[in-house]
């Protein structure tokens, strides 16, 4: 993948919460690419900071939190220098969200077309509502929004329906990256899969690059192209879908896939479970953040930190195992490309 | 009408009917089962006892309780008070036929700018929490709220009518213009246009200004407090997070997409300090003078004048139970979830 | 207080992380107290600003004599003195021959004692004369004849020709004169009292205002904190057995107490305190009533939430006693919000109490209390300002601490923040 393929990038990307109890560093020293038309999936544990990730990318991240540190880097230009009026023209245009629960992620006293309208008149405030039905109306036929529901409020509509309008207003504005926050956590399985689906057909018809933010693995395999995974803060492995399942690299997403329940289970087989708890973010482990929990444990492992380093083509692995240092006594594995 | 207004309406019109009686039947209790003998007070110690039961016999409090139950239920549904005890015993119902247009016109501008300062204050401060100014919004809401209405009325009619003597101390309108003033409704606003009697309309402005600007803004500290509190939770619902990002801003988010939907519970809140602003009239139009219903009830209390007492509270909760019946109506017209 | 900055160029070791975080977890009660400063903010001030407020205002409720310098009944000074202005104070004169001499050795009958006229010193003659009158054992009157002179020299010519026996005024008439005089001399002031000087001024019967809103203090207390404790100890029960049990009860018992709720609190204390009489007991009762609905509301509130709570049908299914959920699972729920209540009701019960009074429902006439003097001062609003004003204040003040203390814990304990 070269450089012009490269949607945005993010570098070194910090963002702290200060809570009663400290700070908490929530994404701690991220970088990573966004290609264009991409689907990239983004996975972890609850609390791994993989929520805070996307939404600091459309920088909204609010008090107490706020991000320390970095750049997040869209058409050659730093969002992170950006002043507010130049923000809020990026977020819906050029980067957009879909959340969680579509049932409250929509204005109660709003109907769906005074969503839309208003989505569009923001962001390019001469258009009439007319003109702003008109571009919408595409779209709201090809997501399968019916006409007659554009002057419904959401509380009239199904549950399926809503998180289409939502999808919908992701759309819109031909954003070039949609972040879908947890969006089918709150889903049931064939809901699910409809709008894993659409996602998909979305992403083929207009190019559209997306990161799907989840904590569910088996549609992070069928949907997306890449993979990331996080965990207490960082970013351990990251990396092409296939690859990356048939043979995880860092222990921690060996120990993620392993725990997946396989219909398949053995009697004799337990259902694995990884040694230890998500660490407490206020004071988190030294060096690598996994090594208490890590079977595969080093004593360098707790002095200093691995780098996020590319070990073969297009797979990024932070992880001892894999990189070489002077202190370091075991061997280093090799990974063919 | 949608299925589900028109059960909510006729759920909450049902709901008033027991609300207002066990109201009413409070104050029955209050007035005739409690210790101390009104007539009593009444006539004072030197009337004899056979003069006493005369009286009580009149009034029909020798009756059995449940009877006189029955019967003050029936005066209330027919509005038929009987007559004051005192002062030509007039009938109670032109009394206070006279006097509530009068707090009407008090307490509704009074209202109005409890309700302007309160959701403007309440909403910026939640905008800006934790910021000084919330603190500050907050610490002056408090304050006001802590100053008793009286002595706001007490206060403002010494520095604005004694000291600087630009409006006037008390009254409804200058006694002189009262005698060519030709009143239908005793709205005095309404009368004065309708007669064209400018300056009865002037003079009538002016002594309305200090008691509903007490009124009001001794109220507004409460309703501070509850529009922030109310604002804070809206801004952190999920539809806010997502509008902005969609690029709203955040004035606009604050203040209409957040804004709007406060105002549904809101509006409840509203109807609840109804009670609170019925009390604070009391208050108000005895320290200025106003010739309103709480005056009357004042009165007619301490001359121990029963029976219009009874009446005056019994319209009290009418009122009461109306204005709320109202503002939940109005409340089912806005709230889209319940109107469709 | 360090912070820890994630994005420096070294991660630190354990031994480096700051102590005070470590340490945060051990300490006791009252660091965690002025540690959590930095975190609650501006809501720690409010709270700690009220609560020594409420301290002092307790302190001087509970002894109001350590801060009164007079008998707030006591009819101590001159009608309607202003603030800080020093009573006329009048001079007695006597003949040096006389002796050592009081008013009351020359105020029997047969004394004569003169003043100028359209002096106030015969006022406050006849004012003195009284007082003695008052604390005269049986039999004993005060009763001596009054000269009038067209000038001071007449009346001391008089004196000194013997036909009378004393000669007051003011230490502006007198002037330099006295000293001219050297057979005369002076014996002493009219009044004894009222040396300590009024603060904020006298009302119209001469009671000294300070003192009385000092004595305030603890009729407001007592009626505030009584009324609220009534209101509780039956409002939340009410809730908690409401909340849980649910059913017809729980639905009739709401009826009630919303529309309790929604009716004017202020007419039906004025309604309750008419019917029972005067007396501070009864106002307690008036008062109680009216916040007990609140208490019932926000109890019955949360434990219906509480009730629903996975821990509490877990204990449930086990088998516990009602009892003991209500006791050990959501009581300890409810009690923040009731305090919260609480203090907020305080306030709000002073408020109410200040009102009845001020309409005249409330204790009986003469108690030292604002509402009533409040009420009094009402007449005396173009001459006498500070009538209403101190009282008014105190009102405000007390109010003001209560309320901000309920207003700012409730702020700290429901954060409504969304924390990660």
């Amino acid at each position: 993948m070269t450089e012009q393929n490269i949607l945005m990038k993010i570098n070194d990307l910090s963002v702290t919460y200060t809570t009663r109890l400290g700070e908490v560093s929530a994404v701690n020293r991220v970088s990573f690419d966004i290609y264009k038309g991409e689907i990239l999936g983004l996975v972890g544990e609850s609390g791994c900071g993989k929520s805070t990730m996307g939404k600091a990318l459309m920088r909204m991240i609010q008090p107490p939190g706020q991000i320390t540190g970095g750049q997040i880097i869209f058409d050659d230009e730093d969002i992170m220098t950006y002043n507010d009026s130049q923000m809020r023209d990026f977020r819906g245009r050029k980067v957009s969200m879909i959340f969680q629960d579509p049932m409250t992620s929509l204005n109660p006293v709003q109907r769906v077309d005074e969503h839309i309208i208003e989505a569009i008149q923001v962001h390019e405030p001469k258009t009439k509502v007319e003109q702003a039905l008109e571009r919408a109306g595409t779209l709201v036929r090809k997501l399968g929004i019916q006409k007659r529901r554009m002057n419904s409020y959401p509380h009239q509509l199904s549950g399926g329906m809503r998180q289409r309008v939502m999808v919908g207003l992701g759309l819109v504005l031909n954003a070039d990256l949609i972040v879908a926050d947890e969006a089918t956590t709150s889903l049931d399985v064939i809901v699910e899969a409809k709008l894993a689906d659409q996602l998909r057909d979305i992403r083929d018809e207009f190019g559209v690059s997306l990161l799907v933010i989840t904590h569910n693995i088996a549609l992070v395999a069928e949907l997306s192209d890449r993979v990331a995974v996080m965990y207490a803060g960082h970013l351990v492995e990251i990396g092409d879908v296939e690859p990356i399942f048939d043979t995880p690299l860092h222990p921690y997403t060996k120990g993620l896939l392993k725990s997946i329940p396989n219909i398949k289970l053995d009697e004799n087989e337990d259902l694995y479970k990884m040694a230890g708890e998500p660490p407490n973010l206020t004071h988190p482990p030294n060096g690598c953040r996994f090594h208490p929990r890590c079977p595969f444990a080093m004593p360098i492992c707790q002095k200093f930190e691995p780098e996020l380093a590319e070990i073969s083509p297009g797979r990024l692995v932070k992880c001892w195992l894999y990189l070489d240092h002077p202190e370091k006594e075991q061997e280093t594995i090799e990974v063919p490309a | 009408m949608s299925n589900s207004l028109r059960r909510f309406l006729i759920t909450r019109i049902l709901l008033t009917i027991p609300m207002v009686l066990i109201l009413v039947t409070m104050i029955f209790f209050i007035m005739r089962v409690l210790p101390g003998d009104p007539i009593r007070s009444q006539l004072g110690p030197r009337v004899s006892e056979e003069q006493a039961d005369a009286l009580r016999e009149r009034l029909g409090l020798n009756r059995p309780l449940s009877v006189q139950y029955l019967d003050f239920l029936w005066d209330m549904v027919t509005l038929d008070f009987g007559n004051a005890l005192t002062q030509g015993e007039r009938p109670i119902k032109d009394e206070l036929g006279e006097r509530l247009p009068a707090t009407i016109e008090l307490t509704v501008p009074a209202i109005m700018l409890t309700a302007v300062i309160g959701i403007l204050s309440g909403a910026y401060a939640a905008k800006n929490r934790k910021k000084p100014i919330d603190y500050i919004i907050r610490l002056l809401s408090i304050a006001i709220y802590s100053v008793p209405v009286f002595f706001m009325g007490l206060l403002f009619q010494i520095v604005f009518s004694v000291r600087l003597s630009i409006f006037p101390l008390s009254g409804r309108m200058d006694t002189l213009l009262l005698t060519n003033f030709d009143s239908r409704t005793n709205f005095y606003i309404i009368d004065s246009i309708l007669t064209e009697n400018w300056p009865a309309l002037g003079s009538v402005l002016m002594h309305l200004i200090l008691p509903s600007l007490t009124l009001g803004l001794a109220l507004s500290g409460v309703f501070v407090r509850l529009t922030r509190v109310n604002m804070i939770e809206m801004l952190q619902s999920d539809f806010i997070t997502a509008g902005r990002a969609r690029g709203i801003a955040e004035n606009k988010l604050v203040f209409r997409h957040a804004l709007r939907n406060t105002f549904i519970p809101i509006l409840t809140l509203l109807g609840l300090q109804f009670a609170i602003l019925l009390a604070g009239a009391v208050l108000t139009e005895t320290t200025f003078s106003w010739p309103g219903v709480g005056r009357y009830l004042v009165e007619r209390i301490q001359l121990r004048d029963y029976t219009a007492v009874q009446a005056t509270i019994g319209v009290f909760t009418l009122f009461v139970a109306l204005i709320s019946l109202l503002l939940d109506v109005l409340y089912a017209f806005i709230d889209p979830r319940i109107r469709y | 207080m360090k912070n820890l900055k994630p994005s420096e160029e070294t991660m630190p070791n354990p031994e480096e992380a700051p102590q005070w975080l470590l340490d945060l977890d051990k300490v006791g009660f009252v660091r965690k107290l002025f540690l959590a400063r930095k975190w609650y903010g501006g809501d720690w001030w409010f709270v700690a600003i009220s609560g020594v407020l409420l301290i002092f205002i307790i302190i001087v409720g509970i002894f109001p004599q350590w801060f009164a310098p007079y008998d707030p009944r006591a009819e101590v000074g001159p009608s309607l003195l202003e603030p800080g202005e020093p009573p006329a104070s009048f001079q007695l004169i006597t003949r040096v021959d006389q002796g050592e001499i009081q008013l009351r050795d020359i105020a029997n009958r047969g004394d004569n004692i003169g003043f100028i006229i359209g002096s106030e010193a015969s006022q406050a003659f006849r004012e003195a004369v009284d007082l003695l009158n008052e604390t005269a054992p049986e039999g004993v009157r005060y009763q001596p004849r009054q000269q009038r002179y067209e000038s001071l020299i007449e009346g001391f010519d008089s004196l000194i020709a013997v036909e009378i026996d004393g000669f007051i005024a003011s230490p502006e008439e007198l002037g330099e004169t006295l000293a001219e005089y050297p057979e005369l001399q002076l014996s002493g002031t009219l009044r004894e009292e009222g040396e300590r000087g009024f603060v904020f001024g006298t009302n119209q019967i001469g009671q000294d205002v300070f003192s009385r809103i000092i004595w305030g203090t603890r009729i407001a207390l007592i009626v505030g904190l009584s009324s609220a404790v009534v209101s509780l100890l039956i409002g939340v029960p009410l809730g908690l057995i409401s909340g849980f049990t649910g059913g017809p009860f729980d639905r009739v018992l709401t009826l009630i107490m919303d529309s309790l709720y929604s009716f004017p609190g202020l007419i039906l204390a004025i309604a309750i305190a008419a019917v029972l009489g005067a007396g501070i007991g009864n106002i307690i009762v008036s008062i109680a009533v009216l916040y007990i609905p609140t208490y019932f509301r926000i109890v019955r509130g949360q434990t219906l939430t509480v009730k629903e709570e996975l821990y509490v049908e877990a204990a449930r299914s086990l088998g516990t006693p009602k009892l003991k959920i209500l006791a050990k699972y959501i009581l300890p729920n409810v009690i923040p919000s009731v305090v919260i209540i609480f203090s907020v009701n305080v306030g709000d019960a002073i408020l109410t109490e200040a009102g009845l009074s001020f309409l005249g429902f409330g204790l009986p006439p003469d108690t030292p209390d604002w509402g009533i003097d409040l009420a009094r001062g009402q007449d005396y609003v173009r001459r006498a300002w500070w009538l209403i004003t101190y009282p008014g204040l105190m009102v405000t003040l007390v109010t003001l601490s209560f309320s901000m203390l309920g207003e700012s814990l409730s702020e700290i304990l429901n954060p409504r923040l969304t924390e990660q």
